[in-house]
């Protein structure tokens, strides 16, 4: 499990430029970084030794003629691209071949008609597969981060509102204690607890229960998220509400919150009106951080709840040289990294006037 | 607000277990839960590799014969077959009134597609490149009869033909061959797919109506468990009624829950560890266009010596240490789980340290410099090996450092290192840039696949792992692969596995047994007094009851 430490929000300054040239010139640079990933994910799995046309299978009865026909079937036959056969054991070709007809170039050209390619190992459009598994991960995580966010804001706010209480050591003993669980070791003792009380132990769904009305198969999903979410949860609200405290307590040091203590606003006013909004810029940095990596999934919760996420696929697909689906996996999540950062700074020119695109 | 928010999520978070809870609380008493730790690949017969996606396909599909825990075979699909006296057509007569699940009927049109189909379509690396080369033509008669024409006399064709499931014509004829999922799955076998979620779950309904077999329970649901702790966990809350695999390290505290009976076997597909010696002749490197680099240690070719670390290996410490005692001593690549085939008249080379030191002393390779480690007769290098394994390898690590201590007793040290599975097949074969390795092997009913990794042939193909080349043994293999005489071949295989015992080609540390477990408050029937183990196979699921 990933983890950020927090740290202070430098705003923008100094730049002024024309709002749409600057909107205008992140697209550029998000495009730009996308096409990058692109290219890098076609070598970076390439340079990796051994033959996917093996990987699957090691068996005395598959003849040369069967690893052949898998390796046309798979395009592993074409040159990688001219002058490189292969990057691993590298193996120089000619470098006059079509470049039309090399694994790089129908790669890209695939990929820009939106074509992913087939799973190696199930033999399955990849994109299906990733549809499958994004879903079942964006499900989990998204309740997991929805529900760490909104407790550990709560906590956060009211450990720097009480701050140098008992209510406020609680609160960062109790934090600083979860953040620092390991998370599969969390996982595990609340599998046993769940396994104990009829909680199921794996998958996201009781199989038969497709054919139940809509409302119930919600319900089951629900019922299958519940340890899963709960072990995400407890992870990260530690981390949220730590944050939370300490930008709070930042922004209640402020002069202005001083003033509006003087004008005789409430706490419940200040808290709301004047605080709040402008110590959440931090958290919404490191909410942006972590759900561009949502997507990922989180592979310690998944493994030990069997959720078919895309943490999972990720982690099966290398074993298994399975290229088509690391490429398209990885593309899915540099492109949810970049977006999200993307948003997470037209985001803060909401929160904070003082990072203006004008 | 915030606390508004929060409240209405652990109102929600509570209606949704309460509705759940409820749920779970009403499952069928007839719906058998198996939990495993994996997943079919695809459900496309030709393209499965996993043993998982052939545990499904034995249930819901038919073929020709039924292989048996006992290793021996019996006819299905056909109520009759004749063979002709050059053993080269054989003559199925179908059984009449074998219905698919859709209601339409099987016939010998279906066999003939495909067995045709698996024949005709390259692209099938499994099926096609060693069950159907023999294959000469396939027809179907008027009156529901199958004439397979083959090429070559052979005397395994029941092993042939037991994983060629049967497919319906009517609905593969009309699909892509390759790209076909097959997820809805039409066949003709005890069970039906009902529904499929990979990396989830599978579904299968009771075909009450199947010739042979039809089974008493309702449903069968195999769950799948990334997690080993978890399966265990729901074998032992109820979950699940029965679990196909479990690390060796539950069995003590499983066998000692109430209601749960172990079961220890071999396996269904019987499985072999090998410590693998590097023993290629330079005349034999396939060469550098095959992928050939020969870097083995030169000792390694000396007989004496793989002789000498044979003795020095304690096999019943490994088993006990590395298994924890859940396997047999192995000699060679053919398991005892083979049944018949596996040459049990065989003594192994006994465990004897002062044995082994004696015939390396004999031989010349002396500790010339005093540093405990002998050189080679020449004095040219000393006796220091190489010892890779897969790093997905569970056993290897530990069985690694076993192996140092007692070689280590015999002036022989090694370099232990683990390898990604995918490099040490680079390394492995055909390149043989190694000098030990442990890896394994899963077997074919017929022992004739894991004999020919011993022969001279196979050494450029990559099948062969140790480079081992003896003509009289080449020569013994392809007269087992034509002797239809089932004693005569069983007499050749059996001098085929003392032969490369006798030359220390491999040492078989042990032959894994495989546990699995079921609850015995669920269901009765499950079969396990057989000498291979598989809870989910037709065998047991198609027998077991639940209990009133």
């Amino acid at each position: 499990m990933r983890k950020i430490l927090p740290h202070p929000f430098i705003p923008f300054q100094g730049v002024t430029l024309n709002r749409t040239r600057t909107l205008l010139k992140k697209i550029a640079w998000s495009i730009f970084t996308i096409l990058f990933v692109i290219i890098l994910n076609f070598f970076l799995f390439r340079v990796l030794p051994g033959d996917p046309a093996r990987a699957g299978i090691r068996d005395p009865r598959l003849k040369k003629e069967a690893v052949e026909m898998l390796r046309v079937r798979f395009g592993l036959d074409k040159p990688v691209i001219n002058c490189f056969d292969s990057l691993n054991p590298i193996k120089i070709g000619s470098c006059s071949v079509n470049p039309l007809d090399t694994q790089f170039f129908i790669y890209f050209r695939n990929l820009f008609q939106g074509e992913l390619g087939i799973s190696y190992h199930s033999n399955r459009p990849v994109a299906d597969v990733l549809t499958e598994r994004l879903w079942n991960t964006v499900l989990l995580i998204g309740a997991g981060q929805i529900l760490s966010i909104v407790i550990g804001v709560i906590f956060g706010v009211f450990a720097a509102w009480k701050a140098r209480t008992a209510v406020d050591y609680t609160s960062v003993v109790t934090s600083l204690l979860v953040w620092s669980l390991p998370t599969f070791w969390l996982a595990i003792i609340l599998l046993f607890w769940g396994s104990n009380h009829g909680l199921p132990l794996a998958g996201k769904s009781t199989p038969g229960s497709s054919s139940l009305p809509l409302l119930k198969q919600w319900a089951d999903i629900g019922w299958h998220m519940l340890l899963p979410t709960l072990t995400y949860t407890i992870v990260y609200m530690g981390e949220y509400t730590l944050i939370m405290r300490s930008s709070l307590m930042d922004v209640l040091s402020e002069d202005y919150i001083l003033t509006a203590k003087a004008k005789g606003l409430s706490t419940f006013q200040i808290l709301k009106d004047h605080a709040i909004k402008n110590a959440m810029l931090p958290l919404v940095t490191i909410i942006a951080i972590n759900l561009g990596f949502t997507v990922a999934g989180a592979i310690q919760i998944e493994a030990v709840f069997s959720w078919p996420g895309l943490g999972g696929a990720i982690f099966e697909a290398v074993g298994r040289r399975d290229f088509p689906i690391l490429q398209g996996a990885f593309l899915l999540i540099a492109i949810t990294v970049i977006l999200a950062n993307f948003l997470a700074d037209l985001t803060y020119s909401f929160l904070d006037p003082r990072v203006k695109m004008e | 607000m915030k606390h508004k928010i929060l409240y209405l999520l652990i109102l929600v978070a509570l209606i949704l277990s309460a509705c759940g809870g409820g749920q779970s609380a009403g499952a069928d008493a007839s719906v058998v839960h198996i939990g495993w730790a994996g997943s079919p690949d695809s459900l496309n017969p030709g393209l499965a590799i996993l043993t998982e996606a052939y545990t499904i396909f034995g249930l819901v599909y038919d073929s020709m014969y039924t292989l048996n825990l006992n290793g021996s075979f019996t006819l299905n699909l056909a109520s009759s077959v004749e063979r002709s006296d050059d053993g080269l057509v054989y003559t199925f007569k179908i059984k009449d009134g074998v219905k698919w699940h859709d209601g339409k009927p099987l016939t010998a049109e279906d066999v003939s597609f495909s067995y045709n189909l698996y024949k005709d379509t390259p692209e099938y690396p499994y099926l096609n490149g060693y069950y159907t080369p023999y294959f000469s033509s396939i027809e179907a008669t008027a009156n529901n009869e199958v004439i397979l024409t083959l090429t070559e006399a052979i005397p395994n064709i029941e092993s042939q033909l037991v994983f060629l499931y049967i497919l319906p014509k009517h609905i593969w004829e009309n699909e892509n061959k390759i790209e076909f999922e097959n997820t809805t799955m039409i066949g003709s076998g005890p069970f039906k797919m009902a529904e499929y979620v990979q990396n989830e779950f599978v579904r299968l309904t009771a075909n009450k109506e199947h010739f042979a077999t039809p089974p008493k329970v309702d449903e069968v649901i195999f769950q799948t468990f990334e997690n080993q702790d978890a399966l265990i966990q729901a074998i032992k809350t109820g979950q699940m009624d029965m679990v196909t695999e479990m690390p060796n390290t539950a069995v003590t505290s499983l066998k000692t829950v109430k209601n749960i009976e172990v079961v220890i076997g071999a396996p269904f597909s019987p499985g072999v560890s090998d410590i693998i010696f590097n023993q290629i002749k330079e005349e034999n490197c396939p060469t550098a266009e095959e992928g050939g680099i020969c870097t083995g240690h030169p000792a390694l070719r000396d007989r004496n010596v793989r002789l000498a670390m044979a003795h020095a290996t304690d096999k019943q410490k490994l088993i006990d240490v590395v298994l924890l005692g859940l396997g047999a001593p192995g000699l060679t690549l053919i398991p005892d789980g083979l049944g018949v085939w596996y040459n049990d008249s065989i003594k192994d080379f006994e465990f004897d340290v002062a044995k082994a030191n004696k015939i390396l002393d004999d031989a010349g390779y002396l500790d010339t410099d005093g540093d405990k480690i002998r050189e080679m007769p020449d004095g040219s290098r000393p006796l220091t090996f190489r010892l890779n394994w897969p790093s997905d390898s569970i056993t290897a690590p530990r069985m690694a450092e076993l192996l140092s201590e007692m070689w280590a007793g015999i002036g022989i040290s090694l370099e232990t290192q683990a390898v990604d599975p995918d490099a040490l097949t680079a390394q492995c074969c055909p390149a043989f840039d190694f000098d030990l390795m442990l890896w394994g092997w899963a077997s074919d009913p017929d022992p004739s696949t894991l004999l020919y990794v011993y022969t001279t042939e196979s050494v450029p193909t990559g099948s062969s792992e140790t480079g081992y080349s003896n003509p009289a043994y080449d020569k013994l293999y392809a007269e087992q692969q034509v002797e239809l005489e089932f004693e005569a071949r069983k007499a050749i295989i059996w001098e085929m596995q003392r032969i490369v015992h006798e030359d220390v080609v491999y040492i078989i540390p042990f032959y894994e047994q495989a546990t699995q477990a079921y609850r015995t408050d669920r269901f009765t029937g499950w079969v396990t007094n057989q000498p291979k183990v598989e809870l989910s196979d037709v065998s047991s699921l198609a027998f077991i009851e639940p209990i009133k």
